[in-house]
Parts: C-alpha cells; structure tokens; sequence
C-alpha cells in the first residue's frame, strides 16, 4: 500500500510547480490523504470537507446534497487536488467537483486511492491519479469501514459476503 | 401498494414518473440527490418491425442521464432471469452503435443500496 502511495506521490511532485491544495471528503479518505501527504515531498496545503450521505436522508424529507463541512481556506486561483478514498458511481465527485469549479480554482484534478469503475455514471471527472482499479467488491481498512468500524485496520481487506 | 412520487429537482422529462418498482424510485432519488439531471423512460428504441414496418419489439430504457449522454437500464431480475434483457440490449447496441447505455442488474441495485442505506425490497 505505501509503495503505491509513495509513487502517486512522486507523480503528484512532478506535476505540480505551485504548491497544491489537497482537499478530501471526510471519513474514508482520512488515512489516505495522511500517508500521501508524508509522501508527498513538495510543499502542500490541507483541507477537509464533508458531504451530507444520501443515507441520511430521512423518509419524507427529500432534499439535495450538501456540504457539512465546508473548507477554511479560499481556493481561488489555487491548484487544487481532491483526494478519494474511491471512485465508484462518480456521483459524490461530480457534486464536489461542480461545488469547488464554482470557485475559479487555477486547476482542478482528482487522485483516488481507488477507483471501481462498473457503475460509473458520470465519466467526466479529472481523475488524474490512481492508485488501484479494484474488482468489484466490498473493502474495509485503510479509511474505510463496515458500520463506522474497522477503518484503522493498516491495510485494505477484502470483505466477504455472508453465505447465502 | 402505490409509488412515492417526491417532487424531484433533477427530472427533465415531461409529466411525473410512474416508476415500475422501488428500485427504479430509489435510482432517481439517487440521481435527484446528487443533482444529476434525469429523465424517465424518454424514448422508445424499435428493435424489430414487420414487413408492414409495425413495431414487434421494442426498448425503452429506464432512465436516460442528459449530461452523461447516457441511457441506464435498471434490472431486479435475478441474474438467471435476465438473458432476455440482454439480449434486447446487445440487439440495441448492434443496431445503435451510437448510444450510450449501462444495465444495472440486481447485484449492482443490492451494492448501492448498501452503499446509500437504502431499504428496497427484494
């Protein structure tokens, strides 16, 4: 895992000549953007954001997406990079990404430790680094968890579903 | 039992919805959440016609995503069961290269009800 994280790493320093911005979406994301940023080695920024989950939405009251969350610092004119902890249907991205245009970043990519493409519905997001394409299964560690549990695993599992 | 119809922010089609099931109705409140514009059922593919030019098969996809360009089939058949849905899809593909489409099956419906905690009945 850290040999991977340490090459997007690389990559990221190559890209970028001005000091990024890496945004991410709170929880998942959190031990991600922990390493990469230790990796990372060019001067950075970080910021966190957090988006209300369409389970929270409760029966009767059907409303939007929006941020919990909002960032502390402006990213006008600013290189920003938002880090997943995974793609799948692009429909979160694809709101933060529309939030954060709104506010004239000078760039705007994505890097996602994962990315899971089988039921992607909206293609068109700058995702400009990945970590692993994985199968289409259920993880946990790593940031991510099985009722709010389990994140702090040190590596992603595979998790496997219960016997019919 | 009667369909929910919320008042969705998203939909682009004309007149409401009548959704055939509720995994067709938690998809578009999915899409309507995220504020990804949608339309329901917006057009009829004809898949084959008889010599008098009548319709003998045609497809309508479920949803059809206006800024992705992209027309999604939702299926709660058991994987056994669906041979005929793709077949009318490979035979749409093959006589309209040109249009985008993605079929959902059970399993993915079941993966996004995980994923969004949804309660949709089997």
């Amino acid at each position: 895992m850290l040999g991977r994280v340490t090459e997007l790493g690389g990559e990221i320093a190559r890209d970028y000549e001005a000091a990024p911005l890496l945004i991410a979406p709170l929880k998942a994301s959190f031990v991600f953007l922990a390493d990469l940023s230790r990796r990372l080695p060019i001067p950075h920024e970080l910021e966190f954001v957090e988006l209300a989950g369409y389970g929270g939405v409760r029966p009767g009251g059907h409303s939007g997406i929006r941020l919990l969350k909002d960032l502390d610092l402006s990213v006008a004119d600013r290189h920003v990079l938002i880090v997943e902890d995974v793609v799948d249907t692009g429909l979160t991205l694809n709101y933060l990404v529309k939030t954060l245009t709104l506010r004239r970043p000078a760039s705007l990519s994505v890097a996602t430790l994962l990315d899971r493409p089988y039921r992607r519905l909206v293609e068109d997001l700058p995702v400009r680094y990945v970590g692993f394409t994985i199968p289409d299964e259920l993880f946990i560690g790593y940031g991510f968890d099985l009722d709010e549990q389990l994140r702090n695993l040190p590596d992603i599992y595979y998790l496997r579903p219960p016997a019919a | 039992m009667a369909l929910e119809t919320p008042d969705f922010q998203a939909y682009r089609g004309v007149g409401k919805p009548r959704f055939a099931n509720q995994a067709e109705l938690e998809c578009a409140k999915i899409l309507d959440y995220y504020g990804v514009p949608w339309e329901y059922e917006p057009r009829t593919f004809v898949l084959e016609r008889d010599a008098e030019g009548n319709a003998l098969e045609a497809f309508a996809p479920d949803f059809y995503l206006p800024e992705q360009d992209l027309f999604v089939e939702i299926t709660v058949m058991k994987q056994s069961l669906v041979t005929r849905k793709n077949r009318k899809l490979r035979k749409l593909r093959r006589l309209h290269p040109e249009i985008r489409i993605k079929l959902f099956y059970k399993r993915d419906i079941e993966r996004l009800a995980q994923r969004y905690h949804l309660e949709l009945a089997s």
